[in-house]
Order: structure tokens, then sequence, then C-alpha cells
């Protein structure tokens, strides 16, 4: 088994997203389980079923779509999904997609003192993002274009990517303006 | 039943600094260093102890601090002993505590201790416990650490209002230039004229190093006590007269217009109504300079001045020795470090000294009645505020 896939299944990714990795499906027997992957050491979320109610968040992430949750009963649109409304404190909620593009209303960069596992990222750009149409404002790492060529106000697109092991994160890419 | 006043009558800190001790030991320094500062203090006068401690699991992997510390202290608190953690006011947080807990009756003599140890030798490791000061599974992800936030802060702050890098530096020079009327800094006797704070390198644009506070390793303590016990530990207490905190988000997609703070608005304002005073009347403030724009905006937000006049308020020497209010003359987190639970320890410590004019004369206030002390923590998540009055023992 591969070190992606490992973590993958340690990580409990679902079926759907899983298989694809071109190794033969037979495995050895007496193989050891799987160790875990020190979640405290890791950013990134648990993002199967088994570990969290907005897995659907990620399923649907996997497909392309940045998606959240809106409140049935008054309609709050949430950043991030949520389980439970935080305005009427009800549990109805349904899934929508969010707008693919947006643009900057603020940015800086990391240029030094990053964490563990992103030194080698360093410089990298991040920002605040007003999504087009919708009154949220996400925040994450700008991509396609060095920090000092970026300005307030340039169009970005949303970009769901594969962190590596089989889970996946959203980050945001700048377009020409 | 009416609310007791509560007075400060003492405290102290350890040297601030890249630290060759561990956390424990810390506390071991702290609390002997306290019972030589506060010399009527007897160890089984401390009914109550309340430890501010941001992430001792992270940085020094120790939970349960509480009875660790009370142990290291060589305390027996009998009625209340607990740990405070709010990020970078967690200090405040136990001075929070404790002021409550003797109003109220529950506590006659306490003490409110920070203690962090944020240098370890991999500083990657270091940053990814700050990250987790963040919503962590939807900031952290993005490389969500303190600079490049309070950066866009100043980036909005900048395109606003026209605030320059020039003003920046201006904060950092005045925190830089107390530091080094402060023995216990962390930049103590380290000279930072503006034109070295414009010359260092960028760490997350337009913020430089010298706009930046450090990770720091420190303790600080401070001895809380009902009204009628002030007398026996000092002739000079700083009484508590107000009080307000608030929060009005967490995940960064909340942070609003970044440019201004209304929830330091709402907290300072609290204080302000329970203590009976405005900004007006405050000599000066220990404000959470965690970045040099953070003090700008903290200015306008407490009503120091007008909305997006922060820039020009330091510029024209108005929060120096001399000014409308001096800001931060321990030196700030700026020049004495951030060890985020000492922090608002350090700072109600200053405040004390001021009112018994105790500190260096480069700093020295002149005549000061009135201090407002501020943390925010975060980012800028929550603001907490506290008001003092110095004066006789009653
Ligand atoms: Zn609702």
């Amino acid at each position: 088994m591969s070190a992606s896939e490992k973590a993958h299944r340690a990580n409990g990714a679902d079926a759907e997203a899983s298989g694809s990795a071109g190794e033969p499906a037979a495995k050895p027997t007496g193989e050891r389980p799987p160790e875990k992957r020190p979640f405290l050491l890791d950013f990134f979320p648990l993002e199967g079923e088994e570990a969290t109610r907005l897995s659907r968040f990620y399923e649907r992430l996997r497909e392309g779509r940045l998606s959240t949750t809106r409140c049935r009963a008054d309609g709050e649109l949430h950043w991030p999904p949520r389980v439970a409304c935080p305005r009427c404190h009800g549990e109805d909620l349904e899934w929508l997609d969010l707008p693919e593009s947006g643009r900057i209303y603020a940015f800086s960069a990391v240029l030094g003192g990053a964490p563990l596992g992103m030194e080698s990222d360093v410089p990298y750009a991040v920002g605040l993002i007003d999504l087009d149409g919708v009154p949220l404002r996400l925040f994450g790492r700008i991509e396609g274009r060095p920090w000092s060529a970026l300005a307030i106000g340039d169009p970005v697109a949303v970009e769901p990517y594969d962190v590596g092991d089989g889970r996946v994160f959203y980050r945001f890419r700048a377009l020409d303006a | 039943m009416s609310a007791r006043a509560v007075a400060l009558v003492g405290g102290v800190t350890t040297p601030f600094g890249v630290r060759p001790t561990t956390w424990a030991e810390m506390a071991q320094e702290i609390g002997a260093a306290l019972f030589r500062a506060v010399p009527a203090l007897r160890t089984e006068d401390v009914d109550s102890l309340f430890v501010g401690a941001a992430e001792p699991e992270r940085f020094a992997f120790q939970s349960h601090v509480a009875p660790l510390v009370a142990e290291q202290m060589g305390l027996r608190p009998r009625r209340i002993l607990q740990r405070t953690e709010l990020a970078c006011a967690s200090g405040q947080s136990a001075i929070r505590s404790a002021y409550a807990a003797i109003a109220a009756g529950l506590s006659d003599v306490a003490v409110a201790v920070g203690v962090e140890k944020m240098n370890l030798p991999s500083m990657a490791e270091a940053n990814t416990s700050m990250v987790c000061v963040m919503d962590r599974p939807w900031d952290g992800p993005g490389g969500a650490t303190a600079p490049p936030f309070f950066a866009m802060v100043a980036q909005r702050h900048m395109r606003e209002y026209g605030t320059t890098e020039e003003q920046l530096a201006a904060v950092s020079e005045k925190n830089h230039r107390f530091a080094n009327a402060n023995p216990h800094a962390q930049f103590h006797a380290k000279s930072f004229r503006r034109e070295k704070l414009r010359g260092l390198p960028l760490v997350a644009p337009p913020l430089r190093l010298g706009d930046c506070s450090s990770m720091t390793d420190g303790a600080a303590a401070v001895v809380l006590v009902a009204e009628d016990r002030a007398r026996a530990y000092t002739d000079t207490p700083a009484w508590i007269r107000g009080t307000g905190q608030y929060s009005d988000f967490h995940n960064l997609a909340h942070a609003g217009e970044l440019s201004r703070w209304p929830g330091l608005t709402a907290a300072a304002g609290e204080a302000f109504r329970s203590a009976g005073v405005g900004p007006p009347d405050i000599d000066f403030a220990e404000l959470h300079d965690c970045f040099s724009i953070s003090e700008i905006v903290e200015y306008e937000a407490i009503g120091f001045c007008a909305p997006g006049e922060g820039g020009r308020f330091v510029e024209d020497g108005r929060s120096d020795l001399g000014g409308d209010v001096v800001v931060n003359p321990r030196g700030g987190l700026l020049g004495c470090g951030h060890p985020l639970g000492a922090t608002g320890i350090a700072q109600a410590v200053e405040v004390h000294d001021q009112f018994a004019r105790r500190v260096p004369a480069a700093r020295q206030v002149p005549n000061p009645e009135w201090a407002l002390v501020h943390n925010l923590s975060g980012s800028a998540n929550v603001h907490s505020v506290m008001i003092y009055q110095g004066g006789r023992a009653a």
C-alpha cells in the first residue's frame, strides 16, 4: 500500500474517492494495520463520514464544488458550513453550491515563520476573498501570482485541490483582471 | 450583596526573552520573585490562585497546570484554583477571574499568575501552535499565522485612511524606546530608530520584523485583595474600577471590515461606564500592540482619537510622554516580547509600579491617577479591558 493510500485509509476517506491509486487490489496477507496519522500535527481535518457530520462538504469539494449550508427555517447562509444554525439554533439545514469566483478584499503573504509542513511553501500569499453574489468573505491561499503582483479587487477563482493524501481542500487562483 | 472593591497590591515579572529554562521552572522563579516583591505576603494568606496559560499543552506538553503552578510556587489554595485560557489574553482573564471572586466574597487574597514558554527547538512547531488559536480546520490549511491577518488590517487601514509605514514605525520606535528603560524587556538595551525599523525585512507585507511582537518566554504574577486587606500589603494600591469584554467573531471569514474594531469599542465602553470615567481621564494605557498597526486601531476604537486618525496620533507624539495619554510605557509587546499568558499580568504589574512611582524616570508617567489595560486575543476576536485608579489604601 502506498504512503498516500495509507494516510487516506487512516483518515477514513470514503470509498468513492479511494481505489484509484493504480496498485494491485490484492493485499499481502499478514500486513500490519495502517498506522494512524498524527492528527494533532496536521491542519487538514479528518474528512470522512465517521469523523465529521460535514463530510458532504468534502465529498462535494472532491467533485469540484465549493458548498456550504443554509438554514431551511430562516434562510441564514453559513460559513463555514454547520450542523446547527447560529441564528435560530435549528438543525434543518440544506447544502448549497457557492459561486466559483470572487475578488480580493485584502491580502498579505507569509514570508517567514511558517508552520510545520508549510516551510517549503514560503513565500505564500493569503487573502480574504469576497465571493461574487453572496455575502461571504472567505480566507485562503492565493496561488497563481506572487504576492507583489496582487491588488485589492483582483478577480480570483475558487480552486478545490487534492491535499496529496486523498484529502481535499480549497484555495484561490488569481485571474487576469 | 454589594460587590467589594478590589485592589492590586503588588506584582512582579521574570525577565522576558529567549530563556534557557523550562515552563515549570519559570513558575518557581515567579513564585520566589513575588514573595520578594510583596514582603508582607505569606503563603497561608493566599486562598485562591488563577493561572493564565495559553498553550502549555503545545509549548510544554503539559495539561492540568493550575495545581502544577500552585506546587511550583509553593501555594496551597483552599478556595479557588483554576487555569484561565483566552489565548493572548489568558493573563488578563486570570486577573478578571480573581477580581470577580474577591468582589463576590468568594476570595480575600488571590494570586493571578501567567506563564508561557514559546521558544522551542523547532520554531515551525511553535508556529503550528500559534495557528491553533485560529479556527484550525478552516483557517489552518491556508496557513493562517498571526502576521498575515494583522498585515491585512494594516493594508485596509492604509487604503481607507492613508496610514503610512512611517506611522507604523513610529509606534514601534516609541515602544522600543520605553523598553530600553525596562530591564526585563526582551529588547532591553537595543536601539530601534525609525530608519532602522524601516529597513528590517518584511514578515507579512506591509509588516516588517519591527512591526511584530516576538515569541517570548516569561512569567508574571500579581496579588489582588479585598478592600479591607489592601493596607496590610501596600501604601500604593491600584484599585480595579471598571472592566469590559466583548467578542463578535472567531473564524477569519467574520472579521468584518478589518480597519475598525467595534468589539473593542464595546469592551472599552463597558469598562468606562463601570468606572465612571472616559478616554480623556486616562493618564496612561497598556494597549495590546502585538503588531504596530494594532496600537493604531486601538487608539481609535477606545476613543483616544477619531477613526482614521491613529497614524497621525502617534506621529504627533500624542501617545508619548507629554501627550494626551502615554501608551505602553512598559515597552509594549513590541519591546517586552509577548509570552501569551504572562502579557496581561505584566501589564498590570506596570500599572501598579507606575502608581507607586517605582519605574525608571525615562518611562515614569507624571502623577498618574487613571490607567487602562487592553488585551486582544487571537485575530482580535476578543477584547478585554480593565480600568485602574491609583490612590491610598483604604
Ligand atoms: Zn436558522
